[in-house]
């Protein structure tokens, strides 16, 4: 017992499962929504922002933070862990430019970032991280856009869309339901509040968006951005219940005219 | 059934939480307060001492924040004053590597470290200490109170699991609550340093237990920039001095011939 | 045999560097680049031993890059020449050093003010109102000790620069062709035409 630190934290457990990869990912699942989603040419992450307390520095609550001229990460989970494994990512962005000249493809990175996870889980005397990333950019000299997410047991994928951190499940349902292929700018970013709407309820003020449209080309929407985007779609909502509201009225008008010429007849 | 993840090293219990980490911050919410302002030529820091005693030796206090016995208020650097709360050993430890963190930067770049780059090498070592090496993280919380030409005056608070947040104005250790919502009430955007000291003190003297405050339960800094050579100049007030402040805001105790004579 | 100047202005560094790539008697390339941009308002002139010039310009790129995306803000020009010297001081008291010879030129927004570092392959950092590098040094200090105006115009300073560059390609009994001109100043760096 003395010498538990130098051994693995985390093992298979009997019925095979390796529990503290588990339990990191509910660490995840507490953390604050992100969402990425890729259109035709562009592709945007949009981040639940916790709200900055009255006595608060703003510039100090990152969620979204680059990892170079052209890829930019979000995270849910543990703050802590995040600050350091993007640290690491961002010094291996740099070597890898040193050394073979060329920037980090994005799936090189995401790579790069899984392995680092996946160490933690085999290592021995550590935890895994308790993050989960979203990695979202452009290949150098390519015009399609990527995302892709990391867990904390060090896996990784590509995605059309999809959302970590709280309510992910949600968001992810929403996304699949209504992701279509070859959105354009503005669909995507629409897409992409509509989506955390399902998890914010506080609507555009706790919600951060981030556009990338090209190779290091990066920018975050402002506030009134936002509120004019939520502000549509709360109207469409509205309209959309509107309709529902009076084809229900009309297919109950039906029904009780159809019940009274019934009950004539008779 | 939690015994299995708060003993040890820290690990994440079934509902992905770090005990470990809850309870450093339990450790914390006991310690002695201490309270940071941020004005707008300056920042203020007042921290509660726990150790007291009338034969405690104070006189080895230097200029500068160096020697002596404080127990709460450090100088990390030529540009940071820091306050501490939790356990006071890990924090000696800590306040030891923040100022070789301090040093290294100025042997490699020729300058002071930036406030929030310090923040973040204290809050790495934080972070490692709660992932790897089978040991318990630090059981400290700290105020940094700091200026760097970039940001200029700056107020940052870090935790035992390696978080840190940039503040206007904040407290941590023994009734931070309180603190915190009196000094949601009463700071202003726009304060000078001296309207920043008459705050710290009127909130210290209603958070802490004791009825009248004085310099053996209190300590005292500010930073603020030299009016000639325009670089930052931290003082970590002496106890004649906090007296003094405090007889200066009527928050002292009360001499007793004047009451004699009232 | 590279050829580097670099002087301020009111509000601006101009750094020139000749373009020639050679081996021994024998030019290989003369459109070399060596001039660096390492930050947004950071430019670095590099001369020396061909090879050690270019990994060295890299590695004190990359790091440059690797500070900002760090911390969110670029290394304010002191603490970048601080860091460089500090680098090559160490290299050269380890078993394989560069020789690398630099100028270091950047512009302070904050301050709004020009800074020039004239730095050696030993180790040596001075911080200078004008320098130069390589032969050129033996005929272009006393121009520019006559001529350099710490308040000049960049039309005056670019002036000044094509006295240097005339006087080498006079006096010099291998002068090279062309050079290349960047300058930094509050909008950043750019290459001007001479």
């Amino acid at each position: 017992m003395s010498r538990s630190y130098d051994r693995a934290l985390t093992v298979f457990s009997p019925d095979g499962h390796l529990f503290q990869v588990e339990y990191a990912l509910e660490a995840v699942k507490k953390g604050t929504c992100a969402v990425g989603v890729r259109g035709k040419d562009v592709v945007v992450l949009g981040v639940e922002k916790k709200s900055v307390l009255q006595l608060q520095d703003p510039r100090t609550v990152r969620k979204v933070v680059m990892l170079d001229d052209h890829i930019c990460l979000a995270f849910a989970g543990l703050n802590a862990d995040g600050r350091v494994l993007i640290d690491k990512a961002r010094i291996e962005c740099q070597s890898h430019r040193l050394t073979v000249e060329d920037p980090v493809t994005v799936e090189y990175i995401t790579r790069h970032i899984a392995g680092i996870q996946q160490r933690y889980t085999q290592s021995g005397g550590v935890r895994p991280f308790g993050i989960s990333t979203l990695i979202v950019g452009f290949d150098p000299n390519d015009t399609r856009p990527r995302l892709y997410q990391t867990e904390p047991g060090g896996t990784y994928s590509a995605w059309k869309a999809n959302a970590i951190g709280r309510s992910s499940k949600t968001v992810r349902e929403f996304l699949e339901k209504n992701h279509k292929d070859d959105m354009s700018r503005d669909e995507t970013i629409k897409l992409t509040i509509k989506s955390l709407l399902e998890v914010v309820q506080t609507g555009a003020k706790n919600i951060e968006i981030n556009v990338m449209e090209s190779y290091g080309k990066i920018s975050a929407l402002d506030l009134s951005q936002i509120e004019a985007i939520v502000a549509e779609i709360e109207r469409e909502k509205e309209a959309e219940a509107e309709r529902k509201r009076s084809r229900l009225a009309a297919t109950a008008a039906g029904q009780a005219a159809m019940s009274q010429a019934a009950g004539t007849q008779q | 059934m939690a015994r299995r993840y708060d003993s040890r090293t820290t690990i994440f219990s079934p509902e992905g939480r770090l005990y470990q980490i809850e309870y450093a911050m339990e450790a914390i919410s006991h310690a002695g307060t201490v309270l940071g302002v941020l004005a707008k030529d300056g920042v203020v820091l007042a921290a509660e001492k726990k150790v007291t005693g009338k034969l405690l030796d104070l006189s080895g206090v230097k200029d500068g924040g160096y020697g002596g016995s404080g127990e709460k208020i450090f100088l990390l650097n030529s540009n940071v004053v820091a306050g501490v709360a939790g356990i006071t050993a890990d924090a000696n430890s800590l306040v030891n590597y923040a100022r070789q963190a301090a040093q290294r930067h100025l042997f490699l770049y020729n300058e002071d470290i930036p406030v929030e780059l310090l923040a973040q090498r204290l809050c790495d070592l934080k972070q490692g200490y709660t992932q790897y090496g089978g040991l318990r993280p630090f059981g400290v919380s700290l105020l940094y109170a700091g200026y760097d030409p970039n940001y200029e005056f700056q107020l940052y608070h870090s935790d035992p699991s390696g978080n840190y947040s940039g503040w206007k104005a904040t407290c941590i250790g023994a009734n931070n609550g309180t603190a915190q919502s009196l000094l949601k009430q009463e700071f202003k955007e726009d304060m000078g340093v001296e309207e920043a000291i008459g705050l710290v003190l009127r909130v210290m003297s209603k958070t802490m237990d004791s009825t009248t405050l004085g310099s053996e339960k209190l300590e005292f800094s500010t930073l603020t920039l030299d009016p000639t050579t325009k670089q930052p100049k931290a003082k970590i007030y002496k106890p004649a001095e906090i007296d003094a402040l405090l007889q200066k805001h009527d928050l002292g105790k009360k001499d007793e011939d004047t009451e004699m004579r009232a | 045999m590279d050829i580097s100047f670099a002087l301020t202005g009111k509000g601006y560094v101009l750094i020139a560097a000749d373009t020639t790539a050679a081996r021994s008697i024998v030019k290989m390339k003369s459109d070399e680049d060596k001039i660096k941009v390492l930050s947004p308002h950071l430019l670095m002139a590099f001369s020396g031993e061909p090879g050690d010039t270019v990994q060295f310009a890299e590695y004190v790129e990359r790091n440059m890059r690797l500070y900002h995306i760090r911390h969110n803000h670029e290394l304010r020009p002191p603490a970048a020449a601080s860091w460089i010297r500090r680098s090559l001081a160490d290299s050269i008291r380890s078993r394989k050093p560069y020789a690398v010879n630099l100028l270091l030129g950047g512009y302070e927004p904050r301050e709004r003010t020009p800074h020039l570092y004239w730095i050696d392959y030993l180790g040596t950092l001075a911080t200078v109102p004008f320098g130069a590098h390589g032969y050129g040094a033996y005929f272009a200090l006393s121009l520019l000790d006559r001529y350099h105006d710490p308040e000049a115009t960049l039309e005056e300073g670019l002036a000044t620069l094509r006295r240097c560059i005339d006087e080498v390609s006079k006096r010099l009994v291998v002068s090279p062709g062309k050079y290349k001109v960047k300058i930094v100043d509050a909008d950043g760096v750019r290459e001007v035409e001479l």
